[in-house]
């Protein structure tokens, strides 16, 4: 692991999101400079029905879109409710604040900081990447899911 | 003295409401009007108009042997012509939905004859003969047991009622069964996710003050807290104490 530890905030909101908030919000914040990594989190939604006797079916649901972040389309496979935020430094705190503040208008949400994503490999971790992980992919993604992280464009 | 049942201690509004939803000499409010076609197509176990599948021939073509409990207890209509046991199954958002798991249990047992059900932390499942399952149905959707948005008709798949509500009001579903159409709640999928040819509205979702006025949970962020209740807490303490006592010395 390297050595540098780098600020984190969560944010949560008193609603679960719709794909249009989400999709506001985090337009919001791809646009302060100095936010390292994002994590989304929310219940899932499954592609198809996976319990009962309707098992397999699909499984259509407004919350399962796919939003637009600055360039990059970005696939929901959750309801969102909390947003982990990796920085590069505290100030960025009062931005991302001052952004919350401007989307959810409707609901009360509340922003802590905190360190709130994995920074030791686990076993699955270890498994799935090795002994020399990319420090950047821990606790970014589950490590069982075959999709990887979406890449949003900085400004560096 | 005749016994008259207490139904439940506290003197807090949560608790008069678990005792009006129980006692079976209160009507249930009447609130909305969701047809028995509707409810059937939500119910998702046979189409409208179809013929109640059976699972034994009638009780009367049957022959029953001779037994002296056969004759005190009348079967229902649905025992009686032979019905399939089907089910439904409810998820009650924590947010003031106006019922919940136990309390329907006990509303239904002291309501209904011929049910079975079953009560998980999440969900409550109640089981009886088919015909008789749509009349209760019909009973604990368009009355005031039910909300469209803070309670769920869900056979598979219930998760959702201790989560936050989402931006509109209503509670998670994975399965999406009902959405918010035009401020009326509607189902486009039957209880187990299967969808329907048509969205069956179940009405407007009550507001937050009626939910609050008319739930059966304690809430201390949302509703009434439940240290407001200072008999309920009286009882609770009881229960335990006693509980923790009755090995060693059953009295109190």
């Amino acid at each position: 692991m390297a050595d540098a530890e780098f600020p984190q905030c969560r944010i949560v909101t008193e609603r679960l999101l719709k794909p249009e908030t989400v999709e506001k919000i985090l337009n919001k914040l791809a646009v302060i400079p100095g936010i390292r990594r994002i994590v989304i989190n929310g219940p899932s939604i499954p592609q198809k029905v996976p319990y009962g006797p309707a098992r397999g079916l699909d499984n259509p649901h407004s919350g399962k879109a796919t939003i637009r972040v600055g360039v990059t389309d970005v696939d929901l496979r959750v309801q969102v409710g909390t947003f982990l935020l990796e920085l590069e430094t505290r100030d960025i705190v009062s931005q991302v604040e001052e952004a919350c503040k401007e989307v959810f208008t409707n609901f009360s949400y509340s922003v802590k900081e905190g360190k709130f994503m994995r920074s030791t490999p686990t076993q699955v971790d270890y498994a799935k990447y090795g002994p020399n992980a990319n420090e950047i992919m821990l606790g970014l993604v589950d490590p069982k899911n075959k999709t990887g992280p979406t890449l949003i464009q900085g400004h560096k | 003295m005749a016994y008259t049942p207490q139904y439940g201690p506290g003197q807090s509004i949560v608790a008069e409401n678990r005792r009006k939803q129980m006692n079976p000499n209160v009507k249930l409010e009447k609130i909305r009007n969701v047809t028995d076609e509707d409810i059937v197509l939500i119910l998702g176990h046979r189409a409208p108009g179809q013929a109640y599948p059976t699972a034994h021939p009638p009780l009367a073509e049957q022959g029953e042997p001779d037994c002296p409990i056969r004759k005190i207890v009348t079967p229902t209509d649905g025992a009686k012509a032979g019905d399939r046991v089907r089910y439904i199954q409810f998820a009650d958002s924590m947010f003031n939905a106006p019922s919940q798991p136990y309390q329907r249990t006990y509303t239904e047992c002291y309501r209904y004859r011929g049910i079975d059900p079953g009560t998980l932390s999440g969900r409550q499942i109640v089981e009886c003969r088919e015909r008789d399952l749509e009349k209760i149905s019909a009973d604990l959707i368009n009355t005031n047991l039910f909300d469209p948005a803070r309670v769920g008709i869900r056979g598979a798949t219930v998760h959702g009622h201790s989560l936050r509500l989402a931006e509109d009001g209503m509670m998670f579903d994975m399965l999406q069964r009902c959405i918010l159409e035009g401020g009326t709640v509607k189902y486009v999928k039957d209880q187990i996710g299967t969808p329907l040819d048509k969205k069956v509205d179940v009405g407007k979702p009550m507001d937050d003050a009626w939910l609050k006025a008319n739930t059966t949970m304690f809430h201390s962020l949302v509703g009434t807290s439940y240290r407001s209740d200072a008999e309920y807490i009286e009882y609770i303490q009881r229960i335990h104490s006693l509980r923790t006592k009755y090995g060693f010395m059953p009295v109190e």
